[in-house]
């Protein structure tokens, strides 16, 4: 039997929300391969955040089916849940405890403990470069700081894929190049990587791949240096999705 | 369990970090407390133990001005004035001082009371002894009727009023009697004069001795104190309900609640360890409130807080409360959207609740329809258990009831939010 390089797989996915009328995804198919940085990409509403949340398990769809490396929420959904890692765009930390008491806690619920777990924090830390400020409460730390600790929070149990909501916005640029050049780094040891951003030029250089939604429907996918050969009168991503998704504002 | 062991801390250190929030979750039910008993400790003394300031004008100066003097004097309700500042009280002046404000009550008996009272007795006997020609007694048959003015303060509660109004009913009623058979014996002399007067003795056939009923030997005077301690203690532990709301609301606000639904830990979980440091709260609560009650309330005129025999039930009973309440947070809390809505639909009922278990006005003087609904009420079952076990001297079998009830209740509310919250996944 052949091996499958497919970690997620969305078949004929569509969501409808209660009382709306419009799909908020549309019959979307989607496969993501190990070890890719896959971007999502769309402007507001286009339905980036609702796929988010269905890859994440926070709701079902309407239709459809949704595979985590072979499996299903329906059936198992604490081992989907033990093999990711989510990185939620707002500071999901409490202020009132420190670094360290955070890190410990997400640790302890994702079955982390003793020894093992001290070490993690101690080594997340100091890749990000935090660990003097390891027992200081979250509330004192900058925005950049409070996005670091975000950003370990969901990697702190090495999961097999990493859910990035917007992870690099309101940081500064020293921020920023830190946090992505260790998601990298991450990637490169195995893990799977699903980014949602407005940042153009940051997808085009971070992603290996990328899929363009607008309307609850893939406009087009591949990776950002094909996506920009096939339209030689584009030379960046920024251009081709304003291209796809048109100039007119959009409202969340 | 290891995530539960974490989950509990976590929420620990959130709460005792909160410094100002750990202070009103503490010393607000205690201000609480000890401000309704004061309050209430005067309303319970209005009818046992206050002595309230009341106007005589006697005109009559004769039997009934004495009797109803007397009577009053001697009562443990009333405090007697008749003169101010030296200078005898007349009607208009009492009338004045009632209008005022400055006395609840002023007894007016009106000159030759007395000899109304005297002629009808007189009446009635002529007409009994009336084929007999007693020369002693007078021929009148006509009644007279005596008019005691009573002013009263509008703002006198009913059973104040009530209870003024058959003390003077028997002092007058005793004096009618007595008149009656010393006019009757001096008849009686006039028709057998060889016969010796029978001298009046005031004799009470039918005592009236009050005992508390009581399942315990050691009988629990009911108090203000052993009244309004588990009243108020219930409904200040109820109000747990309004952090622990804010905590689920603030989790999700935050975004926290978002990383732990992508988590192993689930929904039940994060739940339980917030139910068991909030239970900790309520059940704190609970005990530094009974220390108030047995130790402070003394020292400010207040009667001591009898806690009774049955200390394992009154544990239960706080825990199942403590449930209850919390149990209730947890489903107001998952289901309301912002902390406003929260905290004015959880306050309002839990007022509602108070209202209908009975905080405020015991629930067998309430309309038949809200008695069936007030049988609804958690802090009506509450307050039941806690009177059971402060009042009436209940033991852990008195109370399986009420605790059974609280359980099911706590129950309930956590399908709710369990329910709610695999609704919400739907959506």
């Amino acid at each position: 039997m052949q091996e499958n390089n497919h970690i997620i797989e969305l078949k004929y996915l569509t969501k409808y929300y209660k009382g709306s009328g419009v799909p908020a995804i549309d019959n979307i198919n989607l496969t993501i391969n190990k070890g890719e940085i896959y971007g999502l990409l769309g402007p507001n509403g286009a339905g980036k955040t609702t796929t988010i949340s269905i890859l994440c398990g926070l709701f079902g769809p309407t239709s459809g089916n949704v595979f985590i490396d072979g499996m299903e929420y329906q059936h198992s959904a604490d081992k989907i849940r033990n093999i990711i890692g989510v990185v939620p765009q707002e500071i999901a930390l409490y202020p009132s405890l420190t670094a360290r008491e955070n890190l410990t806690f997400f640790g302890h619920m994702y079955g982390l403990k003793g020894k093992y777990l001290k070490n993690r924090i101690d080594e997340c830390l100091k890749l990000f470069g935090l660990e003097k400020n390891a027992n200081r409460r979250i509330k004192t730390f900058s925005g950049g700081m409070k996005r670091r600790i975000n950003l370990i929070a969901g990697i702190l149990h090495k999961p097999k894929i990493i859910f990035l909501d917007e992870p690099t916005v309101g940081v500064d640029v020293q921020s920023r190049s830190v946090i992505l050049e260790h998601l990298r780094k991450i990637n490169k040891e195995g893990t799977t990587i699903i980014y949602t951003s407005h940042h153009m030029e940051e997808a085009e250089n971070f992603c290996s791949q990328v899929a363009i939604i607008d309307k609850g429907n893939i406009l087009t996918e591949g990776k950002p240096k094909d996506l920009i050969a096939r339209k030689p009168e584009y030379t960046d991503l920024e251009s081709i999705f304003l291209h796809i998704t048109g100039r007119a504002l959009r409202d969340e | 369990m290891l995530q539960l062991l974490s989950s509990i801390y976590k929420e620990l250190l959130v709460l005792i970090r909160d410094r100002a929030g750990l202070a009103i979750l503490f010393i607000m039910p205690l201000v609480l407390i000890l401000i309704m008993t004061l309050i209430q400790d005067a309303t319970f003394r209005t009818v046992k133990e206050v002595n309230i300031s009341m106007i005589l004008v006697n005109n009559d100066k004769d039997s009934l001005g004495e009797a109803i003097s007397k009577g009053l004097y001697a009562s443990e309700y009333f405090q007697i004035v008749e003169e101010i500042d030296g200078e005898k009280i007349t009607s208009d002046m009492a009338k004045e001082l009632v209008a005022k404000g400055d006395y609840k009550i002023g007894i007016i008996i009106p000159e030759r009371a007395t000899d109304a009272i005297r002629g009808n007795v007189n009446a009635l006997i002529n007409k009994s002894f009336k084929s007999f020609n007693i020369p002693g007694v007078k021929k009148r048959t006509k009644k007279s009727t005596v008019n005691v003015t009573i002013y009263i303060d509008p703002a006198t509660s009913q059973s104040f009023k009530n209870m003024v109004l058959s003390s003077l009913k028997e002092f007058t009623s005793q004096l009618e009697i007595e008149m009656f058979f010393k006019n009757f014996s001096e008849a009686m002399a006039q028709m057998m004069p060889d016969q010796k007067p029978v001298k009046f003795e005031s004799f009470e056939t039918i005592k009236y001795q009050e005992v508390y009923a009581s399942t315990t030997k050691d009988e629990m005077l009911p108090n203000s104190v052993q009244h309004n301690v588990p009243a108020w203690t219930m409904f200040a532990m109820f109000f747990i309900v309004l952090p622990l709301a804010g905590n689920i609301i603030k989790e999700r606000d935050d975004g926290s609640a978002f990383r732990l639904k992508t988590m192993p830990g689930s929904f039940v979980t994060v739940m339980f360890s917030k139910i068991f440091v909030f239970l900790g709260v309520a059940f704190l609560q609970f005990i530094l409130m009974l220390l108030v009650g047995v130790y402070i309330m003394p020292l400010m005129g207040l009667p001591q807080l009898e806690i009774g025999p049955h200390k394992i039930a009154l544990g239960v009973m706080a825990l199942a409360s403590g449930l209850a309440a919390t149990g209730y947070g947890v489903a107001l809390g998952t289901i309301a959207t912002t902390h406003e809505q929260a905290a004015t639909f959880g306050a309002v009922s839990i007022i509602i609740f108070a209202a209908l278990g009975g905080i405020w006005v015991p629930v067998y003087v309430m309309p038949h329809t809200i008695r069936i609904i007030s049988q609804f009420s958690p802090l009506h079952w509450g307050l039941n258990g806690f009177y059971d076990i402060f009042l009436r001297g209940g033991d852990l079998v008195v109370v399986a009831a009420e605790t059974a009830k609280l359980l099911i209740f706590f129950i309930f509310m956590l399908l709710i939010a369990i329910v709610y919250n695999n609704y919400t996944k739907t959506k």
